[in-house]
């Protein structure tokens, strides 16, 4: 082991909350280490959207950018779902086991994390969904209420480069998007149509991508490729927001491959650093101030956990675990609309985003143009996908139908249950010898209901769109494929109950903070968490060292 | 949010043709058989991506690639295998000594068949035969908008279809 200086802060994990975090402490004159487990991407020559077989691929994986995860046994699925079962016309059903699949946590490791391969969403909490259990009996309160994270949704908004609407109904703004809202695509004016047929609200997305020159960085220029990686940078990831900027401030140091292994506690309450594996074997130990963890609902609790069951006072350390709860329909339309153009999730419906405007469900969702992310951009999907058989019929229908296919997606909040969880594995460990996260993940009754209707009301709006021609349905109840994920060190006033305080330090740990969407104690109504994310660092930014 | 639908379809296709790997192999894989597979596999490929106003699969070659795939070649020799024992049934030689009708016939009985090898072969073969054929440049530019996303973009994006 070699020694190194003493750094104001170790952040670990440079995405949504790491990079933020960093950039934060750095604007308060501290020296920070970021840590990430992952490679450097270099998005002119690792994402692939000028080559011809682009589809093909998906966001590129490089040594060390996949996590190792292990799934509990997936929830044995029962009863006749037949808005929920997943499959295409043209493919069959996705699973036949009879239990859900556990697919994947899409997650990657890398400077930018997963804001690498993020679609761009950039919302903020409704604000009664940060209270569901003084308000509605479910989940946790936040410790904080909307009103102290509005000013960090400001600061984050405005280094992102967030374009959006004027107005975003309960989400009240003490000051406007700092960019003009992008346009709406063909398809999703098609769309709103039909929204408007239903008697819905259909609105521009606010999204991290830049409508106009901002910070040096290009407009977008609506290629519809977010979730292969942003080439040109207008898209608002965290290698091209905040962690450029910590940079600039000349405090902040960032290293790539530096998988942090174990967290060392000692004297007072304190932690003192962390150890870091390397390829070659060696391990190196990185003393440090104050330590934030941002490695995401699913690695910050099994660092803790393998850390001799760090800052677990509560026993809530991997506890609480949200996962992703959608729904995408896709149908054919009788007019092509060729909804690859355009930036995926441009437009959307809050209508039912309260917790409580689901009717005989607790728990919001959100409704939205899901052409972009359907992953049916290219002529291949849609042959496989949309059209169903083989010979000349079906070549005659792809003639026929290519470019017409549609997609309505919903997310709604997943609730926490006492089967959801993240541990580690019993038996299987990564190179350093550290146990792999293991993610068990059930859905209880109203998350069920809930996808039901989500998937009832996609089903209405391409009908009303004129899209009524249902080809494929894919769901998270028979499918877990979970990106947004949450709750799993909740933050809280109360330290039994919850693993980090208000600030979103360790409610025993004086100098261990964290900074992640593993401390929301509930997940939103369907919101894409990567802005509440960065304004949570933030604001945890500020905190830091504050009162010592 | 989702980004990883058509992926994640290749790999369930996957999942079941997975489990085939390995089994039967010592009883299909014998010298000149990988011969016989390719021809097969070619007569396939034609079939279910044939030519009309483009090219077919065959013309293009589709099948090589889907050959040169190293994780099918166990869930190819079983598919092959169980075409040959069908048209074995039938009094003929194998697949290949059918004409194109009852070949047609044998595609669908394989699309509809329970017979796991069966089923798997042709879902797996339609999958990476069409990923491949409508990938191909000869297919893509007969369609609009089929050019990568970059570095263009769509700055038609607002308007309607071309």
């Amino acid at each position: 082991m070699k020694n190194e200086a003493e750094w104001d802060a170790v952040v670990v994990g440079a995405g949504a909350g790491g990079a933020a975090a960093a950039y934060g402490l750095c604007q308060r004159d501290m020296s920070v280490l970021l840590l990430d487990a992952g490679p450097q991407f270099n998005p002119i020559v690792d994402y692939p959207l000028t080559e011809s077989d682009w589809e093909a691929h998906e966001f590129p994986e490089k040594p060390g950018s996949a996590a190792s995860i292990t799934f509990a046994p997936g929830q044995k699925l029962t009863g006749a779902e037949p808005l929920l079962v997943s499959g295409s016309r043209g493919v069959g059903p996705l699973v036949t086991s009879g239990t859900r699949w556990m697919e994947k946590y899409y997650h990657v490791r890398g400077i930018g994390g997963t804001t690498l391969h993020f679609t761009g969403e950039s919302h903020r909490m409704h604000p009664d969904a940060m209270k569901m259990q003084s308000r509605f009996g479910v989940a946790a309160d936040w410790p904080i209420d909307y009103a102290e994270l509005e000013p960090f949704y400001i600061r984050a908004e405005e280094l992102v480069g967030v374009a959006g609407p004027a107005s975003q109904g309960a989400r009240w703004r003490s000051r406007g998007f700092p960019l003009p809202a992008h346009p709406l695509s063909y398809a999703a004016r098609t769309l709103g149509r039909g929204a408007a047929a239903l008697g819905l609200d259909w609105q521009a997305n606010s999204r991290a991508a830049l409508s106009r020159v901002w910070n040096g960085r290009p407009p977008c220029n609506y290629c519809g490729g977010c979730n292969n990686g942003c080439p040109r940078g207008d898209k608002g990831s965290a290698d091209v927001t905040f962690i450029p900027a910590a940079l600039a401030t000349g405090r902040c140091v960032i290293r790539a491959d530096s998988p942090v292994i174990r967290i060392e506690a000692g004297a007072g309450d304190r932690v003192t650093g962390v150890l870091v594996g390397h390829a070659d074997g060696t391990i190196e130990r990185i003393a440090t101030t104050h330590l934030i963890l941002a490695c995401g609902a699913v690695e910050t609790p099994r660092l803790l956990l393998a850390s001799d069951a760090l800052a677990n006072e509560s026993g809530e350390v991997g506890r609480n675990f949200m996962d992703t709860l959608d729904v995408m329909v896709g149908a054919l339309h009788p007019d092509p609309q060729h909804a690859r153009r355009g930036l995926p999730s441009d437009a959307i419906s809050w209508d039912f985003n309260a917790p409580d405007a689901i009717p005989g469900v607790i728990g919001g969702c959100r409704i939205y143009n899901a052409s972009g992310e359907s992953e049916l951009k290219g002529l291949a999907g849609f042959a496989l996908r949309a059209v169903p058989g083989w010979g000349r019929t079906h070549a005659q229908s792809v003639r026929r139908w290519w470019g017409h296919s549609l997609h309505v997606g919903g997310i709604g909040e997943s609730l926490p249950n006492r089967n959801s969880r993240v541990d580690l594995d019993p038996d299987q460990r990564d190179r350093f010898g550290i146990p792999l996260a293991r993610i068990s993940a059930w859905l209880d009754e109203p998350d069920i209901a809930r996808l039901r209707f989500m998937a009832a009301k996609s089903r209405e709006l391409l009908a009303a769109s004129g899209a009524v021609d249902i080809f494929e349905t894919y769901t998270s109840w028979d499918w877990f494929g979970a990106s947004h994920v949450f709750g799993t060190c909740r933050m809280g006033a109360d330290s039994a109950s919850s693993v980090a305080n208000a600030d979103g330090r360790s409610h025993r740990w004086r100098n261990l903070w964290i900074a992640d969407g593993s401390v929301f104690p509930s997940s939103g109504g369907g919101e894409a968490p990567s802005l509440t994310i960065h304004a949570l660092a933030l604001r945890t930014a500020e905190r830091i060292g504050k009162d010592d | 949010m989702r980004r990883r639908v058509f992926i994640a379809i290749f790999g369930s296709a996957l999942l079941g043709g997975t489990a085939l790997l390995w089994r039967n192999l010592s009883l299909f894989w014998r010298p000149g058989f990988d011969l016989h597979i390719a021809e097969t596999v070619k007569a396939l490929t034609g079939l279910l991506f044939p030519g009309d106003e483009l090219p077919g699969a065959a013309e293009l070659g589709i099948h090589d690639r889907v050959l040169a795939m190293a994780e099918l070649r166990d869930a190819m020799a079983d598919g092959v295998g169980w075409f040959d024992q069908r048209a074995k049934s039938q009094g003929a030689a194998n697949f290949l000594a059918l004409d194109e009708s009852a070949r047609s016939a044998a595609i669908e009985a394989a699309f509809a068949s329970r017979d796991e090898a069966a089923k798997q072969f042709v879902v797996l073969l339609r999958f990476y035969a069409g990923l491949n054929y409508y990938s191909h440049p000869t297919v893509k530019a007969a369609f609009p908008y089929t050019d990568p996303p970059q570095p263009e973009g769509f700055a038609d994006f607002q308007d309607p279809p071309r």
